[in-house]
């Protein structure tokens, strides 16, 4: 045997990735909104977030939302102390779109609505989303190693065995697709054995499924929009966005949009988080430390990590961009158009 | 140089389950292979950096739990990724830092650092002769401390039951090899009119620290220096500050007079000694320096020679 045909080209694309510096724990991109609490969760009491280590009270107060830096009662009081995030005003621009209220992050003076991503299978005005379907996690690294835990297929196998199922099927392609401020991978099985939670609650009687599932990531917020669709079966799309708490700690409030799915899958199903979370988290906290040491030795990588190495490299790229104090968005990036058809959605 | 270091209990490392140990300052995994055979890998995988321990041992290796790349423990060269096509080849660069490994007498090896591994392991020098007490913990004190502490108060970190271990230790460390030997005074408690008033002390108690690595030996004897109790412990550098500790130890059968105390212990089969996990912060604060300070020296004096530990007008210098 040869050696080294394992080199593709995404695996030259690693092996080119690795050698620069991967330092997740530092990527602190700007000028974009993240979705940082449910519209539902707040009320007329302050509720505190945290983006890159930023503080964000959230409240309403006759009907209108509010998003400080500071706890409404002290607001006048620390007023002064209010930072170029708010542009002294104390306040960040906030929206409420898709059932989650989004708050700028960078200068208040480039934040458009434009720039919020496109979630086609979610109602914008966050009308009649069912509370069952929003589930709130919290993980133990910084948002970008979290992504790539996302991006990563083939960890499934071994930290997910018992949840996900085995990976038995006839055909497994994965492709990968980007923009300067986007990744998708699109992952194509044929005829894979059916997961026994859909056999057993999800009514799905066949034995084996063919499975289309698509993965956008916006890259400066995190935000992961995923439409895996079963046939026969359904699709299971689902929102899930690393609001980056600090470099180690990251939380995601999910939106997994079961409710075309038959009873009581469409209940059940949003909770399997449950049981994914702490398996990742079990890889996630040790690797997160990890990443503090020097860069010396470099990552290994083998071609299936071709589309997190495609992430690692665009993620760079645009803090490179936005440390020589360029955070405006390329002309191939428009987060706000309708990516329906890049879902593969129907109808 | 490199040296051997204990880092586990033969016994604490079966199955198709790896052991995450610490030895100084470094996280290790060490597994057997289906034959028995020990190994021992950094505990970071390549690929992730994700801790290999926590993953199951294949017949290849150890398996790292978040993708299943797979590491031979003698190499440590990854010699399978999981879904690769029959033609493709792991590059013969993927690997993990291995570390020779070696058992004797009840304890797991592993050499650290430059050169060809030295044929004398630590453990050999401990030889069971009675019924073992074993056990390992992670102490709360930094390493070097804990070394110092066994020469400056050894009762700061070990006790026999019944034992009264004073700190009246004999004259100075005697140097044997690359350890410092130091015996002190012991008295069985409730026995006579306290420790202060024996003329002549009823047992001792020696204790054997090396200079560098971990091995230290501590023995309770008789007034005749008869050995009655035999522990052999090793210690390392833990994370944070701590000190990983594992040992085994046995009592002697022994004609010399013992307590009634002792007796009893005995035969009712209570434990002969007890290795402290959890140390007293206040008792080894208040320790003076002393024997201590020869193993400090000797420690960075190359010149010393082997039966004095430090040359007297270097002593009376500073
Ligand atoms: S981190 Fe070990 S196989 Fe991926
Ligand atoms: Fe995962």
């Amino acid at each position: 045997m040869s050696e080294v045909p394992m080199m593709d080209a995404a695996g030259r694309e690693a092996e080119a990735t690795s050698k620069r510096d991967w330092v997740p724990i530092n990527l602190d991109l700007r000028d974009t909104w993240f979705p940082v609490a449910y519209s539902a969760d707040i009320g007329e009491r302050a509720v505190r977030r945290i983006v890159h280590a930023q503080d964000v009270y959230l409240w309403r107060d006759g009907g209108r939302l509010y998003a400080a830096e500071f706890r409404p009662d002290r607001l006048e009081a620390m007023r002064a102390g209010a930072s170029a995030f708010t542009n002294g005003s104390g306040f960040y621009p906030a929206v409420e779109r898709y059932g989650y209220i989004w708050t700028w992050y960078g200068n208040p003076d480039n934040a458009h609505e434009e720039l919020i991503p496109n979630i086609p299978f979610l109602p914008p005005d966050g009308q009649g989303i069912p509370r069952y379907t929003q589930r709130a996690v919290r993980f133990d690294a910084a948002s970008p190693l979290s992504v790539e835990n996302l991006i990563d297929l083939t960890h499934a196998d071994f930290l997910h065995a018992n949840a996900i199922g085995d990976s038995q099927s006839e055909n497994d392609v994965v492709e990968v697709h980007s923009t300067s401020e986007t990744v998708t991978r699109i992952r194509n099985v044929t005829r894979k054995s059916v997961a026994p939670v859909m056999r057993w609650i999800g009514g799905v009687r066949a034995q084996y499924q063919d499975l289309r599932a698509v993965l956008h990531v916006h890259l400066r917020n995190n935000v992961c929009i995923s439409y895996p669709n079963f046939t026969p079966g359904y699709p299971i799309p689902n929102v899930q966005p690393f609001v980056p708490v600090g470099k180690h700690r990251s939380r995601v409030d999910q939106t997994n949009y079961t409710v075309h799915a038959p009873a009581p899958f469409r209940w059940l199903m949003p909770r399997i988080s449950y049981v994914i979370q702490p398996q990742d988290n079990s890889v996630l906290r040790p690797q997160n430390a990890r990443y503090f040491e020097s860069t010396e030795r470099r990552d290994l990588s083998s071609r299936f990590d071709g589309p997190g190495n495609r992430y690692r490299l665009l993620m760079v790229r645009l803090a490179e961009r936005q440390q020589r104090g360029d955070f405006g968005y390329g002309a191939d990036a428009d987060p706000s158009a309708d990516i329906s058809a890049v879902l593969g959605m129907r109808g | 140089m490199g040296r051997w270091w204990v880092v586990a209990l033969s016994e604490a490392v079966h199955g198709d389950k790896a052991l995450a140990v610490t030895c100084e300052g470094e996280q290790l995994a060490v597994f057997r292979d289906g034959k028995g055979a020990v190994f021992a890998l950094e505990d970071r995988c390549p690929h992730r950096r994700v801790p290999l321990s926590p993953g199951p041992v294949k017949a290849g290796g150890l398996q790292c739990p978040y993708h299943g790349w797979t590491f031979d423990g003698a190499t440590g060269l990854c010699n399978d990724i999981p879904n690769l096509r029959r033609d493709e080849r792991v590059p013969a660069r993927y690997a993990v830092r291995a570390f020779p490994a070696a058992e004797a007498n009840g304890f797991i090896h592993v050499w650290r650092g430059a050169g060809t591994p030295a044929a004398v392991l630590p453990g050999a020098s401990y030889r069971a002769a009675g019924r073992e007490q074993t056990g390992s913990a992670v102490a709360n004190i930094a390493f070097e401390q804990y070394l110092d502490v066994m020469l400056d108060g050894p009762e700061c970190l070990v006790s026999f039951p019944g034992v009264h271990i004073t700190d009246f230790f004999l004259g100075d460390p005697r140097r044997d090899g690359e350890h410092l030997v130091l015996d002190r005074g012991a008295v069985w408690k409730c026995k006579g009119n306290g420790p202060a008033f024996v003329r002549d002390h009823s047992l001792w108690v020696r204790t054997r620290v090396p200079l560098r690595g971990g091995d230290i030996r501590v023995e309770l004897l008789s007034a005749d220096e008869e050995p009655l109790v035999t522990i052999f412990i090793a210690a390392s550098e833990n994370r944070r500050g701590t000190t990983s500790l594992v040992w085994r130890g046995f009592r002697h059968a022994t004609a010399a007079p013992l307590s009634w105390r002792w007796r009893m212990a005995r035969a009712i089969g209570r434990a002969p000694f007890a290795i402290f996990p959890h140390i007293d912060g206040a008792a080894v604060a208040a320790l003076e320096v002393a024997p201590s300070r020869d193993r400090r020296l000797a420690k960075t004096d190359a010149r010393t020679p082997a039966e004095r530990v430090v040359p007297v007008q270097e002593r009376c210098a500073v």
